[in-house]
């Protein structure tokens, strides 16, 4: 076992003796996030600086040859698509993406993706657990298992929170309903039923915990069993979370309208600004997706439309983690499950079609070299030529960044072993 | 309190019955509530034998108001009604436990609870492409207590159309699309108890399965597909190949490629199958054929010279009838756990041979009776619930005894996600067996419209449209569709008997009808997901873990929402006409824990209502529900 966990885990059984029947005590709690934040022993493999991780999923397929792997020489590829510099030197975008080109500086690109998948459902499947897709079991999402394996930063807030994303992709597969995605279907609105019913006014919500309370410890004198008492500590750790002073970190209103502003007013660019909030709360993982991009007809106007909602809102994240020093401790991640066809498909108004065998992706921050390209496709876009990047190895690549030990086999309740990252490698070559 | 007489009556019909049944010696065991009780005590006798041996002091039956919560639960799926409790609770008659449950086991709400096991079981979906006849014909079979062989026959080996009810169960194929290699090691694991998705890679280095095994067996299903669509694939290309998205006729014509050829099942099973192209084993090489064989009890095969294609009506024969004791054993174990919570060997998808088992005679017993019974699931149900065996008191902890039950009292586990929502459903709006089943959506979609609604129904177009004989009879039924379609008037979504449909369609989050009614599997943001009901990707894969938003939930969400804070809920309706305080907190237990309180209880309660008067109420039945004792099945 990891000994973080572990020494996570003793903490927590500390404290609950300590803490013992107490739980509808609130006030008792705010002591507590030091505690645990502290016991985390900072042990790391050598790898990334990272703590948290932002995992931008472009869903649908982003077309990679109209924005990070443009080649501009090819005019038939690009369509009108046209090329423009970025900060970082060598590394070119699609005209679509003015703003991020300026911070390109700081991000790494990955030209060489490669996936054996190419249906939406297998592919963002893989993209996200490191497996194919099986009816015999359910695979942990990518935030699930790097939660296994590296705990919780904030003991009160969940580790784990997905905003908008397909549901299928966030859960905890194997590993159990504790480390699935709490879900955030809208980010103005935060976290579903965390805060106490406008009918109920405090008096009455501590009376009715107080009145479980006795006959919980009733029924629990009665039948002591591990189960129920699961509940208790759940209990608490639920009081804890709506008591939460860091709870504020899931309302955007606490934001200065500057900021709302320079991120943009989109759901995407909301999300993003959300995720940065969860992150300097100690949030381990959060994933926001932003879907739309499967082009197969009129592709240009497609891509136009995905890029004004990525470009802003992912420069002003780039930058706001930047400017408050908070870069260096997140990885943020721009995945998607594959790419698009150099080759348009002029019957449906020049659209492009899936494209697995090469694809674009994106890491910035988290101790990954900024401003470099890695690995190359064809003059066309079509094929790797050169520094092929598996899924597997871009996983094992992001949990390298944190530090994780991508190589650690967890065992599922059938008894066969699974790794984060399954037979990944990660691109040594992009730490600094 | 207005009291209905429906529990009653069935006290008198159910010792009539037993009347009857002693002088009709023609009745199938099934039918006949003596055999049914005979088999009971012979359960019980086993039960006993295995306390002797062991020196144990055999455990104490419980009390009525632990029994009539726990059979509620473990046949129906949700707790009593408050008429209900206290019709039960207040009759003084010897015979009213086996008269319970005859009333549960008649009850609508018993095919509701089995519908949500079936979902799991065979990860039914009715939201991601098209298997809502699929989820209908099962939710039916359930209904119409459809014996387990039949049931297994229909789904291995039922070929042709989605729609028509008598072929509907080839969703169970049509639903793995693109995966049947996974099907076929699902079906070995759900029918047989045997577990061979390894050996679809490599030989299991546990078990004696090689992966040639695996192969010889998937051939029996091997050669699916969608029966004669290639009559319209020149027309698909030709309507496809222009603007994709918004091509009207494109539109109409994906009902026929979709929803009627996409939802049928041709190919019977050749028998015959390729090793895959990374065969690593010297028994074979990639690309060699391989014939059907059954990898173990009787042997079944298909030798591929002129044999018909009729490899999946062989298999479903193979896992019915020769594969001896284990068919009736997995599926009897699989109903002893639906009961009694835990599997007399587990896991219970891994088969042991009774000679094997912790309780040999047991095992055997229950598998020859469930071959007794004709496989009616009801009636060995009926069987375990009229044990004593099921009336054991409460024991807080886990099984002594590795891979099954202790029998050493009802372990106790938190309620099913189903259970829990169906509790909430009865305490919010009342009853919820006297809605109606949620009815099979028939109607045609273009473009997510209904059209023709009163003239033509999916059933129709899809017999019509598998009926036709060449490429042509497609086109020209085409253009005429396409006619019909184009001429109808819009804005006609149909009768009011689909109420329930749209509801369903349209998804409302608070909707307070019973889970088997739901869209499958449930939504994210639905109290449902949250409590661990199974996602219907895998074989079984509900939990019962607890998270922390199932507090959340508890304490801000649905129970607050639509129970606690609602004074329209149909639990505070218990309280009309009580006139002391201490009858309303009396009638809220009853409501929600379905017993009466203990004094303690009863003086804590009265403090609150003393201090907080009506508000107190609500405090308390936030409280009850919040309860572990609520959530937790004794």
């Amino acid at each position: 076992m990891n000994p973080l966990l572990k020494a996570d885990e003793l903490t927590r059984r500390q404290f609950v003796s300590n803490a013992a029947r107490a739980y509808l005590g609130v006030h008792l709690f705010p002591m507590l996030g030091g505690t645990l934040a502290e016991a985390a022993p900072v042990t790391a493999a050598k790898g990334g600086t990272a703590k948290s991780v932002i995992y931008l999923y472009m869903s649908g397929g982003m077309s990679h040859v109209d924005t990070f792997d443009p080649k501009p020489k090819k005019k038939d590829v690009m369509g009108s698509t046209e090329t423009i510099p970025t900060k970082a030197d060598g590394v070119m975008v699609g005209h679509y993406l003015k703003k991020t080109a300026a911070v390109m500086d700081k991000v790494c690109v990955i030209n060489s993706m490669n996936s054996t998948q190419g249906a939406h459902e297998q592919g963002s499947y893989i993209m996200h657990t490191s497996y194919n897709s099986r009816g015999t079991i359910k695979h942990p999402a990518l935030g699930s298992w790097v939660l296994r394996l590296g705990g919780r930063i904030h003991p009160e807030l969940p580790g784990f929170i997905a905003v908008d994303s397909a549901p299928e992709f966030t859960g905890g597969g194997f590993l159990g309903a504790k480390f699935s995605a709490a879900l955030i279907g809208s980010p103005d609105q935060g976290l579903q039923d965390s805060h106490r019913a406008d009918a109920v006014s405090q008096q009455d919500f501590e009376r009715r915990l107080t009145l479980a309370d006795k006959l919980n410890r009733q029924f629990h004198d009665r039948y002591a069993n591990a189960d129920v008492k699961a509940y208790e500590e759940l209990y608490r750790e639920a009081i804890t979370l709506m008591n939460s002073k860091d709870l504020k970190a899931f309302d955007l209103q606490q934001e200065p309208e500057a900021t709302r502003e320079l991120y943009g007013k989109g759901r995407f660019a909301q999300g993003c600004l959300l995720a940065r909030r969860l992150v300097e709360n100690g949030v381990r993982f959060i994933e926001v997706q932003l879907g739309g991009w499967d082009t197969h007809y009129d592709n240009f106007t497609g891509v136009a439309g995905r890029c004004l909602e990525f470009d802003q809102a992912y420069a002003a994240l780039i930058t706001d983690l930047e400017k408050s020093g908070k870069l260096k401790d997140t990885l943020v991640v721009v995945a998607t499950e594959f790419g698009r066809t150099p080759t348009l498909n002029a019957e449906h108004k020049d659209g492009r079609d899936h494209h697995p065998e090469a694809f674009s992706c994106l890491l910035a921050g988290g101790g990954i070299k900024g401003g470099m390209k890695y690995g190359s496709t064809d003059p066309a876009g079509n094929k790797v030529k050169d520094g092929l990047v598996s899924v597997q190895d871009f996983n094992a690549t992001i949990a390298h960044a944190l530090s994780l030990p991508y190589d650690t086999v967890v065992m599922s309740p059938s008894k066969r072993p699974f790794k984060i990252a399954d037979k990944g490698v990660p691109v040594a070559a992009l730490f600094g | 309190m207005k009291r209905s007489l429906t529990f009653a009556a069935v006290t008198v019909a159910a010792s009539l019955g037993c009347l009857m049944a002693q002088s009709s010696w023609n009745a199938k065991p099934q039918d006949d509530l003596k055999s049914l009780k005979k088999a009971a005590l012979q359960v019980d006798q086993y039960i006993a034998a295995f306390y002797r041996s062991k020196n144990l002091p055999v455990p104490e039956v419980t009390d009525d108001a632990t029994f009539l919560r726990r059979a509620f639960l473990v046949s129906v799926g949700r707790i009593p009604t408050p008429e209900e409790a206290l019709e039960f609770l207040e009759i003084q008659d010897p015979t009213k436990r086996e008269a319970l449950v005859e009333y549960l086991l008649k009850s609508k709400g018993f095919s509701s609870h089995m519908a949500n096991w079936a979902f799991d079981l065979l990860r039914v979906v009715d939201g991601r492409g098209d298997f809502e006849p699929y989820r209908h014909w099962i939710r039916t079979a359930m209904a119409n207590n459809m014996p387990w062989n039949e049931f297994t026959e229909h789904l291995i080996s039922s070929s042709g159309d989605g729609w028509d009810p008598a072929t509907a169960a080839v969703g169970y194929y049509t639903r793995d699309r693109g995966m049947p290699l996974d099907n076929v090691a699902n079906t070995m694991r759900i029918f047989l108890g045997t577990r061979m998705e390894c050996a679809q890679c490599h030989d299991d280095p546990f078990g004696t399965t090689e992966r040639h095994d695996f192969y010889r067996l998937a051939a029996f299903t091997h050669g699916q597909g969608e029966e004669g669509r290639e009559k319209m694939q020149t027309l698909w290309n030709e309507l496809t190949s222009e603007k994709r998205d918004n091509n009207p006729e494109a539109q109409v014509a994906r009902v026929i490629w979709d929803r009627v050829y996409g939802m049928s099942l041709g190919g019977g099973g050749t028998g015959q199958i390729e090793l895959p192209t990374d065969y690593q084993y010297h028994d074979g090489k990639p690309g060699d054929v391989v014939g059907a064989h059954t990898p173990f009890g009787q042997a079944v095969l298909m030798s591929g010279k002129r044999e018909k294609p009729k490899g999946r009506e062989k298999l479903a024969g193979w896992i019915i009838s020769k594969t001896g004791e284990q068919f009736p054993s997995v599926i009897a174990n699989r109903m002893w756990k639906h009961v009694m919570g835990k599997g007399v060997y587990e896991p219970i998808d891994q088969f042991v041979p009774a000679a094997k088992s912790n309780y040999p005679e047991l095992v055997g017993y229950i598998g020859k009776l469930i071959v007794d019974l004709g496989y009616d699931l009801r009636a060995f149900q009926h069987v375990l619930l009229l044990t004593k065996t099921f009336q054991f008191a409460t024991n807080p902890n886990p099984s002594v005894v590795e891979g099954g039950d202790d029998f050493h009292g009802r372990k106790i586990e938190r309620l099913s996600a189903e259970q829990i929502w169906d509790s909430l459903v009865t305490l919010a709006a009342g009853d919820p067996d006297k809605q109606p089943m949620r009815p099979l959506d028939e109607r045609i979609y273009v473009a997510g419209q209904p059209v023709l609604v009163g003239k033509k129904s999916m059933p129709e177009l899809s017999k019509e449209v598998l009926a036709l004989k060449s490429e042509r009879e497609v086109r020209a039924y085409f253009s005429k569709f396409l006619s019909e379609v184009k001429s109808d008037s819009p804005g006609n979504s149909g009768a009011n008997s689909m109420t329930l449909m749209n509801d369903v369609r349209a998804y409302n989050k608070d909707a307070k009808i019973r889970a088997s009614e739901l869209p499958s599997p449930a939504p994210r943001d639905h109290f449902l997901y949250l409590f661990g009901a199974s996602d219907r990707e895998v074989v079984e894969a509900s939990s019962r873990e607890p998270n922390v938003g199932q507090v959340l939930s508890l304490m801000n969400g649905f129970v607050q929402r639509e129970l606690v804070n609602k004074t329209s809920a149909h639990l505070y309706k218990t309280l009309d006409g009580a006139t002391t305080e201490k009858e309303k907190v009396r009638r809220l237990y009853i409501a929600i824990l379905s017993r009466p309180p203990s004094t303690e209880e009863m003086s804590w309660m009265l403090d609150e209502v003393k201090s907080q008067g009506d508000a107190g109420y609500r405090n308390i039945v936030s409280a009850l529900v919040m309860s572990a004792e609520f959530l937790f099945l004794q």
